[in-house]
């Protein structure tokens, strides 16, 4: 019979037959510059690479999270010994803070600003701006004459004692101490749970430990500058931190460390085992000289693709280059269909260029149409992983078809290696029949059991001595890094003041005052500040401002005190109050944690609220706050769960269009729904073995596995295409042979992922084990089995089957 | 002539406030003071105090007992006109108040008025001139017996404290007298008398 043929390869064969030198070295030219190209290329360890950067809610609420007061701060506890010594624990503080600080690694916190008096001073001028309805309820019990009396005795008696000379100014300008109202709105600022303050320094409850944060220029992702610092940090905790104290560290930084040292580690291994594996099977299998251009070929495809992802982005994101190994396994079944052609020989090699091309730019359409279809996702890491495997697919169907045939040379009398074994190897076609089958149903049924697990955190490298330090932080400080955030949103300060202050007035009485931080009791808007400041005047105005001086003057005579003592405090009842503002919030030494939670942006600003990050709440939160247009809830654990539907969804739709245009293309190509359904054997057969015997060991399908469900795809439609074209057009045994070794060498190089410490490597080990695993016999064995006379023409010479009867 | 006489002028001027606020002191004085010191081991002392402050029309007087023991053991007794005082032991602190029938613990570390109080009190009994070098700046207003103006160094003691005026005894061996002088010009003066050095002082007055 008559091989279909593209005769384009064909020509091009002839073409550069006489022009050999021409090609080898435009192709080593463009290898080098694309390695040249590589060199300058930065990688971004960034989960950026695997969130949506649409206009969807996932993406703003990863944009808002990072605004969170701790998020991008290096948190270090000092641990003292068993005894509770506080002053040696702030000592080591600040040696350390020094240390930390000559090390040059950011600007480092030991406590707030230094809250002098100045701070009190503010809060008892503007607490009239600041008073609620409720409070002035409370101040009408605090001045009865009995309390003036029994205030006024406590004055003279605390003015008596050494401390005295520190609270005379107090006593004089609030003698009723007014300001524990104003105290009582600094509980909604304690950002820390477990911190009280110690001569200014974050110390814990317990009072053996203190706190130190840093904040670095540092990116989160940065791993080589996150070892830098790590590295300055250890050797300042080592020069400062005395013997039986310790220091450790929680940041994100940490993370990032511990998941690109494992991936490093990881790769080391993987990539050993691999070569070693891939060069026995080349050995076993190749058995020639030219072999190792079959091999050379997918490594120079890696150099191509990348150097062309250099010209494109300035950065490429680690996990794109991490889906090289699979961009190997996919491209070097080409290079190898290719050589078993050539190395068969008997015929012009620009004719077997021909007659291959076509299986061959078959399997690479269906995989590129796979990889185009993640253009459309909305993650940056799928786009850019789209462009890169495309460019990758195309550079190693021109260098397998154009220059890998001029490589390669005929076996002496066209004999392969293993011959006999591969033409002698038959199996009875109704066991097969009947193993896959049952095979098939027992995964399908196990397949139903399987778990999705969408959370980011679930392919992310914890080590036990890091959860261990982020235990200790909640244990030592609370849940400081865990909380909820609800910003409120204004086009100005004012705004943002206004919509913050309606917020605070619906979940205050949801949420105990220690739980909620909010800045709303001391910075209302001015709005909200000029009705305070009203209603405080009438309501001493009342005739009430008149009665308290005529007590204080009274009960005040009894202990001598002069009868101008209190006119400070007496001028606050009468005088219009002072606003609360931002400015002196800052002036009163409050600068950083009014800064925390407002975060100013041109054109909007956004003030930001803390609460509890449960489920009840947070599902309570959702609910009653839709009518509050402005707020925005962003809990940092529905986060996770809104991230991985989003991934999940993205990758189902996917999954959904690249199967739909695989097989709009199986159709065009083959046009025969007989032969389309065998193309499709390998992938089903691999796909429902994957998630059924994932199902059955009871492991979770993440989304890595998912990403990895596309290389099954992928390379199973190939084998499918591969045999098929043979079984029905007669390209020999070489489809076979090929679909068999590059099986093997995947499933060596990427196989031996399952191997790998970090989740995501290892979710894509087990996922490519499983489903080329089972979609390799199925090519070889099961579509064989299946093929008919009617569908075929060459039936009887199908290898590996008994001749049918 | 006109010159001699500005510059005259200018001289007396000059050397007016170094003579109201003494000369700089010398370490050889806080050696000396420091060695005196060094040997007391215990102190018991009546006191009596005057509070100047212009939010009272009167003087407020009031008068008590004080103690001291090496290294960090602290008694301040008020007795009149209000039964009160409190005990330090390193950290921890105790207080009580007649009146009220309130007796409490706490610790120094978290109450910053009673952390001023009690460096300035043991910084006195134990004359640490290391400390009080550190912050504030001394003046000698006397040697015979010794007298000290002291202005503190921190911009946050400045803001309520001017000075304090500081005499010890003739053998130097402890302080007769402390004046507080706040920046509105209100004073406090605390009068130690009756001043016993390194009598054994009962175990349960701490």
């Amino acid at each position: 019979m008559t091989v279909p043929s593209f005769t384009l390869f064909e020509r091009l064969y002839r073409y550069f037959s006489a022009r050999r030198r021409l090609l080898f070295g435009a192709t080593l030219l463009v290898i080098a510059l694309s390695l040249f190209a590589t060199s300058r290329l930065r990688i971004q360890e960034d989960i950026v690479a695997m969130l949506p950067d649409d206009s969807s809610s996932v993406a703003e609420d990863f944009r808002l999270m990072q605004l969170a007061p701790f998020t991008k701060k290096l948190v270090i506890t000092l641990k003292g010994g068993e005894a509770e010594d506080t002053e040696a624990l702030i000592a080591a503080a600040d040696a350390l803070a020094q240390e930390l600080r000559s090390a040059d690694i950011g600007l480092v916190t030991t406590g707030p600003a230094d809250l002098d008096g100045s701070f009190f001073s503010w809060l008892g001028a503007v607490l009239p701006s600041l008073s609620t309805n409720d409070d002035l309820a409370l101040l009408a019990d605090a001045s009865t004459p009995a309390q003036v009396q029994s205030r006024l005795r406590d004055g003279y008696e605390q003015l008596l004692s050494p401390a005295g000379w520190a609270l005379k100014g107090k006593i004089q300008s609030d003698p009723l101490s007014f300001s524990d109202l104003a105290l009582e709105k600094l509980r909604f600022l304690n950002l820390i749970p477990n911190m009280r303050l110690v001569r200014n320094h974050f110390v814990s409850a317990d009072g053996r430990s203190a706190l130190l944060m840093v904040d670095s220029s540092v990116s989160m992702t940065d791993s080589a500058g996150s070892r830098v610092l790590l590295d300055r940090i250890d050797a300042a905790v080592a020069a400062a931190v005395p013997a039986g104290m310790n220091a450790t560290v929680v940041s994100g930084h940490r993370y990032t460390l511990v998941n690109a040292e494992t991936i490093k580690r990881d790769l080391y291994v993987v990539l050993t085992l691999s070569i070693v594996a891939v060069f026995a099977i080349y050995l076993f299998f190749l058995r020639s000289m030219s072999a190792i251009f079959v091999f050379l070929v997918p490594s120079a495809i890696l150099a191509i693709a990348s150097g062309a992802m250099a010209l494109w982005v300035p950065q490429l994101f680690a996990v794109t280059l991490g889906f090289g190994g699979v961009l190997l396994g996919i491209v070097d079944e080409y290079a190898m269909m290719i050589y078993f052609s050539c190395r068969q020989g008997g015929r012009d090699p620009a004719v077997i260029t021909g007659e291959v091309s076509r299986p061959v730019l078959f399997g690479a359409m269906a995989t590129l149409l796979s990889f185009g279809v993640m253009l459309l996702s909305s993650l940056p890491g799928q786009r850019q992983l789209a462009v890169y495997s495309m460019t990758g697919i195309v550079a190693a169907l021109i260098v397998s078809l154009v220059v890998l045939p001029h490589l390669i040379k005929p076996a002496p009398e066209g004999r392969l290696p293993l011959a006999g074994l591969m033409r002698n190897w038959r199996l009875p076609r109704r066991a097969v029949l009947g193993v896959w089958l049952v095979l098939l149903a027992l995964c399908a049924w196990q397949a139903t059991k399987i778990r999705f697990n969408g959370d980011l955190r679930a392919v992310s490298m914890v080590t036990p001595e890091l959860q261990e330090a982020e235990d200790e932080l909640v244990r030592t400080w609370g849940d400081m890094r865990g909380k909820a955030l609800l910003f409120a949103e204004g086009k100005d300060l004012e705004a943002a003041l206004a919509l913050n202050d309606r917020l605070f007035n619906r979940i205050s009485g949801l949420i105990p005052a220690g739980e909620l931080v909010s800045l709303a009791p001391l910075l209302p808007s001015a709005a909200l500040q000029r009705e305070n400041g009203e209603r405080w005047l009438n309501f001493w105005q009342q005739g009430r401002a008149a009665r308290l001086d005529q007590d204080l003057a009274r009960e005040g005579q009894a202990y001598g005190f002069s009868k101008a003592a209190f006119a400070p405090f007496l001028s606050t009842l009468g005088d219009a109050p002072p606003a609360a503002t931002i400015e002196g919030l800052r002036r009163a030494g409050m600068g950083e944690l009014a800064d925390s939670l407002i975060v100013q942006s041109p054109g909007v600003v956004r003030v930001l609220t803390l609460v509890p990050d449960t489920p009840e709440l947070v599902a309570v939160l959702s609910e009653d706050l839709k009518d509050l247009p402005g707020v925005r809830l962003v809990s940092q654990s529905r986060f996770g769960d809104n991230v991985g539907r989003a991934i999940i969804h993205d990758f189902t739709r996917y999954l959904g269009l690249t199967s739909v245009l695989v097989l709009g293309l199986l159709v065009i190509v083959f046009r025969n729904p007989a032969r389309i359904l065998l193309v499709l054997v390998p992938v089903v057969t691999g796909m429902v073995c994957m998630l059924g015997i994932m199902g059955m060991l009871g492991l979770e399908f993440n989304i890595f596995n998912i990403a990895a469900s596309i290389l099954i795809i992928g390379l199973c439609v190939d084998y499918g295409i591969f045999m098929v074209c043979r079984l029905t057009e007669g390209t020999d045994h070489v489809a076979n042979r090929s679909v068999l070794v590059s099986g093997l060498t995947t499933l060596a190089g990427l196989g031996a992922l399952a191997l790998a410490r970090h989740p995501s490597m290892h979710s894509i080990g087990i996922t490519v084990l499983l489903g080329i695993g089972t979609g390799i016999p199925a090519a070889l064995l099961v579509i064989p089995a299946l093929c008919n006379k009617g569908m075929v023409d060459n039936v009887d010479d199908v290898d590996g089957m008994e001749p049918k009867k | 002539m006109t010159r001699f006489i500005i510059i005259t002028a200018l001289l007396l001027f000059a050397a007016g406030p170094v003579a109201a606020s003494g000369v700089p002191a010398s370490p050889a004085l806080f050696e000396a003071l420091e060695k005196t010191a060094g040997g007391v081991r215990t102190l018991s002392s009546d006191f009596v105090q005057e509070k100047h402050l212009s939010m009272f029309k009167t003087v407020m007087s009031s008068k008590g007992r004080f103690y001291f023991s090496k290294p960090d053991l602290l008694r301040w007794e008020m007795t009149a006109p209000v039964a009160s005082g409190f005990v330090l032991k390193g950290d921890k602190g105790r207080r009580w108040h007649e009146r009220t029938g309130r007796t409490e613990n706490f610790l120094i570390s978290q109450e910053p008025v009673m952390k001023l109080v009690s460096e300035q009190l043991f910084a006195w009994a134990k004359a640490d001139f290391a400390w009080l070098r550190k912050e504030y700046r001394i003046a000698v207003l006397g040697e015979s017996p010794v007298a000290l103006r002291l202005e503190p160094r921190s911009a946050a003691t400045a803001g309520f404290l001017n000075h304090l005026l500081i005499a010890f005894s003739a053998d130097g061996r402890y302080v007769r007298s402390v004046e507080l002088h706040e920046k509105d010009g209100d004073f406090t003066r605390i009068r130690f008398v009756n001043t016993m050095v390194n009598k054994q002082l009962p175990a349960d007055l701490f």
